[in-house]
């Protein structure tokens, strides 16, 4: 007990992160970018690495209002990420529908779809923002290891 | 003790299994580490690499419904039983000598060859078409990189032999004894090219940015990795862990096995892949982007190769 214990307090420190635009303007992207590019808010020390492949994700950050045409890749892309898994919303869009809410194009707010654990908001958010998100996130996924 | 179970004990514990398994995860926490630096970052901790397999032990490994199941998760089993035997074929001087039996140079060089094609194999059977780039680009790659390392090691094998009184010799461990008895190849001018056509081989060997092009995150999204996720990665994850040790220690072996006995020796051989790593792996990924597969292939086989050949004919001549 104790030795599993341990072991999902370490498993807990190697947190990979998975992008999803669905259909965002690209501001979060680049906020989100910078967490890991930019030397001020590097979140690999966190244990966070970017991965180009749902397969290997463990936190996913959606960013973007959901747009029609992509919901369906969205929703299929979110099902191939194994479990545990724990998903961000990053940027107003996911939330709220941001300026594109009211649109017919949209599906806003996300978690009509999928389970969001985190929010968070703004447009686009601050970088300190992004890399808080993620270390709620990984509070979360540490108790669903 | 038993022959047998000295071979047993120096494939699963040192230097082989247990060993190389700590050791080549501790080189690619240095690496991650290193490379953070170099970029003004933090970086993760030295035992990232580590956390990153307990925590793949807890993710499910899901296998897609196009991939050929029992294919698929063999692969990285087959990378990881090969690395294994192959640390074990390297001796580190002045602390280890592996057995005869074990095998030689040539046996190893087949053994390198492996987790490359695990990765062709994976790639294929995982079904997905980022898989199959990736394969024939790895199968591109291994061309061209592979006939350098031939080359590099006849000429390694054509010197000790020409120098000990035989044609060839590919006993990795004669080649050891001879260079710890009359000095290291490194500072014989003969071999310099043969030294340089190596420093190219290597990062092309383990996969390192610029020659990283079958497992390209950005363009392929890992190519044959793609489809893995849980342990199977896992395995995958340290096969490249191993496939480090093995490449690295096989330069030192090859070129500089210059070491006092005992625990100094050990020492000075982790000192010497340090290096190597710092500056061969860690140094060069930050500072160059990746070369495409058409560059990286033309340019292996123009430079290194030439570079081992010209060793090679002067061996030969001389």
């Amino acid at each position: 007990m104790l030795l599993a214990r341990n072991l999902k307090r370490i498993a807990a420190r190697s947190p990979w992160l998975y992008r999803i635009n669905s259909g965002s303007c690209n501001g979060c992207d680049v906020e989100l970018a910078t967490t890991a590019c930019i030397p001020r808010y590097d979140v690999e020390r966190l244990g966070c690495q970017y991965c180009g492949s749902p397969r290997h994700a463990d936190i996913v950050l959606i960013t973007g209002p959901l747009n029609r045409h992509v919901k369906d890749a969205v929703l299929r892309l979110w099902e191939e990420i194994p479990e545990p898994k724990v998903t961000v919303a990053v940027g107003v869009c996911p939330i709220s529908g941001g300026i594109f809410r009211e649109s017919y194009a949209v599906c806003a707010p996300v978690d009509q779809y999928l389970p969001v654990d985190v929010n968070v908001p703004g447009c686009p958010p601050r970088p300190q923002a992004i890399i808080e998100g993620v270390a709620k996130a990984i509070e979360i996924w540490r108790a669903r290891l | 003790m038993p022959t047998e179970l000295v071979v047993l004990v120096s494939v699963l514990v040192f230097p082989g299994g247990l060993f190389a398994f700590a050791l080549g995860l501790a080189l690619k926490g240095v690496d991650r580490r290193v490379a953070a630096r170099l970029q003004g970052r933090v970086g993760p901790p030295l035992l990232q690499p580590a956390f990153d397999l307990v925590k793949l032990g807890f993710k499910r490994t899901m296998v897609p419904d196009t991939a050929v199941p029992g294919v698929f998760l063999a692969a990285p089993l087959i990378g990881v039983v090969a690395m294994a035997l192959a640390v074990a074929l390297v001796p580190i001087a002045g602390v280890y000598m592996p057995d005869p039996r074990l095998g030689n140079l040539l046996v190893l060089l087949y053994l390198l060859s492996v987790p490359g094609i695990a990765l062709m194999i994976a790639g294929s059977a995982s079904g997905s078409p980022f898989g199959a780039v990736g394969f024939s680009r790895e199968m591109a790659l291994m061309l061209a990189y592979e006939a350098t390392i031939v080359l590099v090691v006849a000429a390694v094998g054509l010197r000790t032999g020409h120098a000990e009184g035989q044609v060839v010799t590919f006993s990795l461990a004669e080649i050891v004894r001879h260079q710890q008895e009359h000095g290291a190849y490194l500072l014989d001018p003969v071999m310099w090219p043969a030294v340089a056509a190596f420093l190219f081989f290597y990062p092309a060997n383990l996969g390192i940015v610029p020659f990283d092009i079958p497992e390209a995150e950005t363009e392929i999204l890992e190519g044959p990795l793609l489809e893995y996720s849980g342990p199977a990665l896992a395995l995958f994850k340290v096969m490249s862990a191993l496939k480090t040790v093995v490449v690295l220690s096989l330069g030192i072996a090859l070129f500089c096995p210059v070491a006092p006995d005992g625990i100094a020796g050990f020492a000075v051989w982790l000192a010497m892949m340090l290096g190597l790593l710092v500056v061969g792996i860690s140094a060069v990924r930050v500072s160059i982007g990746r070369m495409r597969i058409d560059q990286a292939f033309s340019f292996f086989l123009k430079w290194p190769l030439l570079l081992a050949a010209a060793s090679l004919t002067v061996v030969v001549v001389v």
